[in-house]
């Protein structure tokens, strides 16, 4: 018997579809992944399912829970199911839990306004739930004492305290690193237990692979392709799954070493830095010449986006020095940031913003056409502003936008880590060319270690757990173009 | 530990420029001194030059700035507040009869005041955009926009003198708190709305507020569990710098509804040239500054333990 199953689920706004009818049904034991990329309609498909579309957006089709038989037109039917039927594992769990409440009490109250427990049941039955859950002793924290791992274990055990079977999990892992993200995967599973049922949406490979069960993937509000996870790994039948798979960094072809060419344009010598007094990482030296590319990696917090900003000038060192090439004006060393939509102003048109910034350049610069070409931006784009371009298309704005100050030196903070899998590869294979063509000194951050491992001339990473001493150098693979030691 | 001892300090300095500066001031003011302080000894009928001159001759006032100050200062480490010029009194009997009508006062309008905005605030706030948010935004706008003296002066005509449901002045009964507790709290709820429904609005949006619907809470669980005491932050928060807004009112509301308390009692030793007066009046009202806002942060601090570290 099915834990839930949806019929003909339809998204509309006004006369647009945005999900054509989709029907699936889950499990016991058994994990649904729906696979797809920004806008392919997995997240409103989850939204239909719970109620909680926005009211400006219609859904039909039908949804049975049990003997329960609801019409997702009515999305007011649902409130009911919420923590008691259904729980959601919200995406961003440090945010989703209320910061002045402690956390036992955050879970307790499910088993008590929801379940009808007495107060000391339910705290008594909190206590039990996040035992299970390996925070024993965390039940009297804030959430701010948290790591974002707890919060998320937390977060759980709180959709869950109302007896909801069925958990519905919206990207769980945005913005997590690899190691974090198998811990979260595992957590959805032993959740699930054999009598459970989870709905995880995802655009993030790995992710879908762990989880297994069967898989669903999405596009453009379509089916692409259905059948179980393994299967569709091992063999896509779809053309956009086979592109899909290929755009996954795990799957890049490495690049080929270079032999070091052009002068060093930055380099480190013994360099500590420390942020809020605890030192990230010491006795860093490297060089980056002109057109080579280092990749940093490293988990969340290690100081990858700290090491870049010493580097630019932005953080004074603890100790040790940094040497930018004497000749480049100060502007030539750039910072290209991870969320390209806070980087523009929200109600210029792109064109404007790039006109007021060549404003700002003196003497000769490139010409905006011939950079709209290399990047591969359709020149119509610059009448448009911000939101109403992809994200893609915006942070190649913002590369445009750097090379118009003619860069020796960029540094790229994570610069596809909102974009969906295969623009990332666009981009990331753009930015390289580009690097390499102007003879650009890249330092690439990611905290997707395939990435790096298959974009950079060297690889750096920073991981504070590996080495004996906290924060020095864990691995690293010297490149012709320039060394680390 | 730090933040206490942050605000003693923050005390004592609060006493130092406060004693220079109404010293300063009242030295500075224009017409005699010895006249004004006769005047309000004998009333103004009966005062003549030697009336004046005895005054002069017996409180030096023709004397150096300098060591006035310097003995001020020397009888405030002692604790003495030295008695007021126009009674002869000690000041600090003085003060502490009239402190306690201007606090009961100041309590009736700050409650009534988180009776009227908080509650209508946070509605709006529930339904940004919605009807009662932009009413409320009109009418706290002008009510804020409406000067205390002139709240004050409509009160009384509208609900004094033409409707006659309550007295226009006087103390010592309940309905005499009505008029000018209502004068200060409508100005203290026309901000106060705005910051709950701001935050209101604010925490509404927030992933907490739908993850705690998602875990099976109903509307109003939600809110009284998740969302008052996020937002009694921000406006326990701005309570204390409402604190500067009430004593302005709380010395122009006294006046006009001949409230005995220390506003009024300020504006009378100003009038009479009565230094002592002032200074100990000023000054209690800068560490009763210091010290609301001392207990609001102690407040914060126990609801938000992110503010604690």
């Amino acid at each position: 018997m099915s834990l839930l199953k949806a019929e003909d689920i339809t998204v509309r706004d006004g006369g647009t579809t945005l999900l054509a009818p989709l029907s699936l049904s889950l499990e016991p034991g058994e994990p649904l992944v729906v696979l797809g990329e920004t806008g392919s309609g997995k997240s409103l498909m989850a939204q239909a399912l719970m109620g909680t579309l926005p009211p400006e957006l219609q859904a039909t089709g039908h949804v049975a829970l049990g003997n329960r038989e609801l019409n997702a037109g009515d999305p007011d039917r649902f409130r009911g199911l919420w923590g008691r039927e259904i729980g959601v594992l919200p995406q961003e769990p440090w945010l989703s839990l209320d910061p002045l409440m402690r956390v036992d009490r955050q879970v307790a109250e499910a088993h008590a306004l929801v379940r009808g427990l007495s107060r000391r049941d339910a705290l008594a039955r909190a206590s039990v739930d996040l035992d299970a859950l390996g925070l024993s002793g965390a039940g009297a924290s804030y959430p701010h004492q948290l790591s974002g791992g707890m919060a998320q274990r937390v977060a759980i055990a709180a959709a869950r305290a109302g007896g909801a079977r069925i958990v519905i999990a919206d990207e769980p892992t945005k913005g997590l690193d690899a190691a974090r993200r198998d811990d979260v995967a595992n957590l959805l599973l032993t959740e699930m237990g054999e009598t459970g049922g989870i709905l995880v949406i995802t655009h993030d490979l790995a992710l879908a692979r762990r989880i297994g069960g069967r898989l669903i993937v999405l596009r453009a509000g379509a089916v692409v392709e259905r059948g179980t996870t393994r299967e569709i790994f091992a063999a896509p039948r779809a053309a956009y799954t086979k592109e899909l798979f290929a755009a996954d960094p795990e799957n890049w072809t490495p690049r080929r070493q270079r032999a070091a060419t052009g002068a060093t344009v930055i380099g480190a010598k013994d360099l500590s830095v420390a942020r809020a007094g605890r030192t990230l990482f010491s006795g860093l030296s490297f060089e980056i010449l002109a057109g080579g590319i280092l990749g940093v990696t490293g988990p969340s917090g290690c100081g990858k986006s700290s090491l870049g900003d010493a580097l630019l000038g932005l953080v004074a060192p603890a100790q040790g020095t940094v040497a930018r090439t004497p000749e480049a004006h100060p502007f030539a060393f750039q910072k290209l940031y991870q969320d390209p939509v806070a980087a523009f102003p929200r109600k210029r048109s792109l064109g404007k913003t790039l006109q007021d910034m060549q404003g700002l350049i003196k003497g000769q610069q490139p010409k905006i056409e011939t950079l709209l070409d290399a990047l591969g931006l359709d020149p119509r784009l610059l009448a448009r502003r911000p939101g109403a371009v992809s994200g893609g298309e915006l942070q190649r704005f913002a590369l445009l936008r750097i090379l118009l100050r003619q860069p020796r030196f960029v540094f790229a903070d994570e610069p596809t880590s909102r974009l969906d899998p295969i623009t990332q590869a666009k981009v990331i294979e753009l930015f390289v060319r580009t690097a390499v063509q102007d003879n650009v000194a890249l330092m690439l951050v990611s905290h997707d270690p395939a990435l790096i491992r298959n974009t950079g001339d060297a690889v750096l990473s920073l991981d504070p757990a590996s080495p004996p001493v906290g924060g020095e150098l864990a691995e690293t693979t010297p490149a012709a173009s320039f060394g680390v030691s | 530990m730090t933040a206490l001892a942050a605000r003693l300090v923050q005390a004592a300095m609060v006493a130092v420029l406060i004693g220079i500066a109404t010293f300063v001031m009242m030295r500075s003011l224009p017409g005699d001194a010895a006249w004004r302080i006769a005047a309000g000894r004998y009333g103004y009928d009966n005062v003549d030059a030697a009336a004046a001159d005895a005054v002069r001759a017996e409180l030096g006032l023709g004397g150096p700035v300098l060591p006035a100050l310097l003995q001020w200062f020397g009888d405030l480490l002692r604790l003495d507040f030295g008695n007021s010029l126009v009674t002869g009194q000690p000041v600090m009997e003085e003060i502490a009869h009239q402190l306690g009508a201007s606090v009961s006062l100041a309590l009736v309008a700050v409650v009534l005041s988180l009776l009227i905005g908080p509650p209508l605030g946070i509605l709006a706030g529930l339904r940004p955009g919605g009807v009662l948010d932009r009413a409320l935004l009109v009418v706290s706008t002008g009510l804020k926009a409406v000067p205390q003296f002139l709240m004050a002066l409509v009160l009384i005509v509208v609900i004094a003198v033409q409707m006659r449901w309550l007295p226009a002045a006087g103390h010592g009964e309940l309905r005499h708190f009505v008029l000018p507790a209502l004068t200060l709290a409508l100005g203290l709820a026309a901000v106060n709305a705005r910051i709950a429904r701001d935050a209101m609005a604010r925490i509404a949006g927030m992933p907490f507020w739908s993850f705690a619907q998602w875990k099976g809470l109903s509307e109003r669980q939600v809110l009284f569990r998740h969302g008052l005491r996020n937002i009694s932050v921000p406006l326990l928060t701005y309570l204390g710098l409402q604190f500067v807004t009430l004593v302005e009112g709380v010395i122009i509301v006294e006046s006009i509804f001949g409230w005995p308390g220390i506003g009024h009692a300020l504006v009378h030793a100003i009038f009479s040239r009565d230094v002592p007066m002032v200074q100990g009046t000023a000054l209690v009202l800068g560490l009763g500054f210091v010290l609301v806002n001392a207990a609001i942060d102690f407040a914060v601090r126990r609801i938000d333990p992110r503010q604690a570290t």
